[in-house]
């Protein structure tokens, strides 16, 4: 099951890179993303500290919600979904490669993007860059779970993009605040980021408990 | 000797019944051909003997294994070759077939998977993304999936299309070789010309249930 | 669904007789010391973001039902409970943003329960979008399902998350944790007529609805039947 759940997982990453379609467009639609941010809110350099974790996780938002909408693209082409349904492979697999395969493309965005915004918005927090980048692992982990759920359902749908996107922002409410306020925490040295790293690991648990258990309804037939 | 056998078998999407009681029993190196009007239910039928869509009413036995507890037993034993070529585009023929055996547990080294995409007439593109391939190609590339995984039973949809005639005459000799190995093969199809060279038995759909002739299934 | 065609008017009738006392009542109740006249729009209030949790729950159950049975009955219902669930949390949010302007100067405040309320809203139209874009049938009967599923154990994470972040973060400027009086004495015997007329109101819509989702779904069978027998 493990082995199958890997080779799903690789051959979306393998996938993805080849044609470094997915990587690449995140990468920049975040740049771009971020130039907006400066361009609307300007901030200086004590405002940037304050408005860094929003701008941070706004962007990780943003971006997943891309890297999510073509989570099934590949998938769809020749069908190849239905090819992976045929196998006999749990349900619970092909969820988990799946996710693991989205899980490894976002952190790997992630992990540019957090320097890249620290550099454009002239913040120094280079000394808990490790936290923070931990804090967004923390939120990761739920929100490709859901993502790739909502992204399954979605998958046959009319305008999905814009479908995964109404859909998930409000169930990742939860999910945006504990991470605005963990990142925020972790940044200044009397912060209280335990309450909300707490509530990251609930939302974290609750969805990839859940996640497979929809999945598997979602294309039993 | 009964390898396949199908009792009482219907189907309904929502409240359209597509499948109304059907039987059909087979024995190893069998070759069914349902031919059928557009809509009469020959994909779904595939579909069922696939064990993607769950049973609604019936009764599925293969080779023994009944549907109902043995699923992915059954899944393992057989290959569908549906509409779609359930190809990555990115991958080259090689990693497509690496990734299929994967999923079905087949240990397979990589000249094994070389030989098998020769054999199928691809030798030239092993190591190229299939993504650039002709409809012809991918067909053939769907099919190596069989020699590879030598399943019991194989389920065609419409095989003959996108194929030319030397195509057509290459798949009729792997199909011909998949019979005599005990291999059994439902397929559908609308063209009887092609599958002339085959050796196997018509049975025509119609409004859900199975003929064995084209003049009952239209009383 | 012959149930529902019979307890349908008089569902109507008791709904609207109800809030005919109801408001009756309201505006004869006294007027709060504090709050003044504004405080009648509680009365309104109170009983639809009631409602709007109501239908939450009932899709949730529907759902579950129907992914558990495949009951086309419960699908139905799921279906009808949305928009009636999604009519009652515009109404709460209208209503408590109209009494907010006199109390806190806004018309709206990112008060935790206003909040929460707010994301229902966006969820209902999610669920809504959801059926309506996908064309199977039975693929978007299921997704709706475990789509309200997850939602029903998503809102309580919300709500919890939300009132941490407006209660720890920023202490709100107004009164207490949502600011919301409580209501005793005269001002109880109102709400109590206004919440039963509410249930009844509430049961009316889901009812209508659903009759009107059943019956479309047989048309499309009779147009399906129509079309196979022309050919």
């Amino acid at each position: 099951m493990l082995k199958a759940a890997y080779r799903i997982a690789w051959k979306d990453v393998v996938g993805d890179l080849r044609r470094s379609s997915s990587l690449s467009s995140m990468l920049f639609f975040a740049v771009a993303v971020l130039v907006v941010f400066q361009a609307a809110f300007e901030p200086d350099r004590q405002s940037a500290v304050k408005l860094l974790p929003g701008l941070l996780w706004a962007t990780v938002l943003f971006t997943s919600l891309m890297g999510l909408g073509r989570v099934f693209q590949a998938e769809e082409e020749n069908g190849a979904f239905e090819g992976l349904l045929l196998a006999s492979v749990p349900r619970g697999a092909v969820f988990l490669g799946k996710w693991l395969g989205n899980l490894l493309l976002t952190l790997l965005v992630q992990a540019m993007i957090l320097p890249l915004t620290m550099i454009l918005f002239n913040v120094d927090a280079w000394h808990v860059i490790h936290l923070i980048f931990g804090v967004l692992v923390l939120g990761i982990l739920g929100l490709t779970g859901l993502g790739v759920l909502l992204a399954a359902m979605t998958q046959a749908a009319r305008s999905r993009e814009t479908l995964l996107a109404l859909l998930l922002l409000p169930l990742v409410a939860p999910l945006l605040i504990a991470g605005v306020q963990a990142t925020a925490g972790v940044m200044v040295v009397d912060g209280h980021p335990g309450p909300w790293i707490k509530l990251l690991l609930i939302f974290d648990t609750v969805y990839l408990a859940l996640a497979p258990w929809g999945f598997s309804w979602l294309v039993e037939e | 000797m009964v390898h396949l056998a199908v009792t009482g078998l219907s189907h309904r999407f929502g409240r359209q019944q597509v499948l109304r009681g059907l039987d059909l029993t087979m024995a190893a190196g069998e070759c069914v051909v349902l031919f059928g009007d557009n809509g009469s239910g020959k994909s779904t039928l595939l579909t069922l003997l696939s064990t993607r869509f769950a049973m609604q009413k019936g009764r599925y036995l293969l080779n023994g294994l009944d549907s109902a507890d043995s699923g992915a037993e059954i899944r393992e034993r057989l290959v569908f070759v549906s509409h779609n070529s359930h190809l990555y585009g990115h991958l080259t023929p090689v990693e497509n077939l690496l990734f299929f055996a994967d999923l079905r547990r087949l240990q397979c080294s990589d000249e094994l998977l070389r030989e098998t995409v020769s054999a199928v007439g691809l030798g030239k593109f092993a190591d190229r993304p299939t993504r650039w391939f002709s409809a012809g190609m991918k067909k053939r590339l769907t099919l190596a999936r069989v020699l590879l995984a030598k399943p019991a039973l194989l389920l065609l949809d419409e095989p003959y299309s996108a194929l030319d005639s030397q195509g057509v005459e290459w798949l009729n000799s792997m199909l011909n070789d998949f019979l005599a190995g005990g291999g059994m093969i439902v397929m559908a199809s609308h063209d009887p010309q092609r599958v002339a060279a085959l050796k196997h038995r018509p049975k025509f759909l119609q409004k859900g249930s199975l003929f064995d002739s084209k003049e009952s299934a239209n009383c | 669904m012959n149930f529902l065609a019979r307890i349908q008017r008089p569902l109507g009738v008791v709904a609207l007789l109800g809030l005919a006392y109801g408001l009756w009542l309201v505006f004869n109740a006294p007027i709060d010391f504090q709050q003044g006249n504004s405080v009648r729009i509680l009365y309104v209030h109170v009983p639809s973001a009631k409602m709007a949790l109501f239908c939450y729950l009932l899709l949730t159950i529907s759902s579950i039902f129907y992914l558990w049975k495949k009951s086309e009955t419960a699908d139905i219902i799921a279906e009808a409970a949305v928009p009636v669930g999604a009519a009652f949390t515009a109404v709460t949010l209208a209503s408590g943003s109209i009494w907010g302007k006199p109390m806190w100067g806004t018309w709206w405040a990112w008060d935790a329960r206003l909040t929460s309320m707010l994301v229902l809203l966006i969820l209902y139209f999610g669920l809504m979008a959801l059926r309506s874009s996908l064309d199977e049938p039975g693929k978007s009967a299921k997704a709706t399902a475990i789509l309200a599923i997850i939602g029903a154990v998503d809102l309580p994470i919300i709500h919890f998350s939300v009132v941490w972040w407006r209660t720890l973060h920023q202490p709100p400027s107004f009164g207490g944790a949502s600011g919301t009086p409580t209501i005793t004495g005269a001002l109880l015997p109102p709400l109590l007529v206004m919440a039963l007329a509410f249930i009844c109101l509430g049961a009316y819509m889901v009812v209508v609805k659903a009759r009107e989702v059943a019956a479309r779904r047989q048309l499309e069978v009779l147009d399906l039947e129509r079309m196979e027998n022309n050919d």
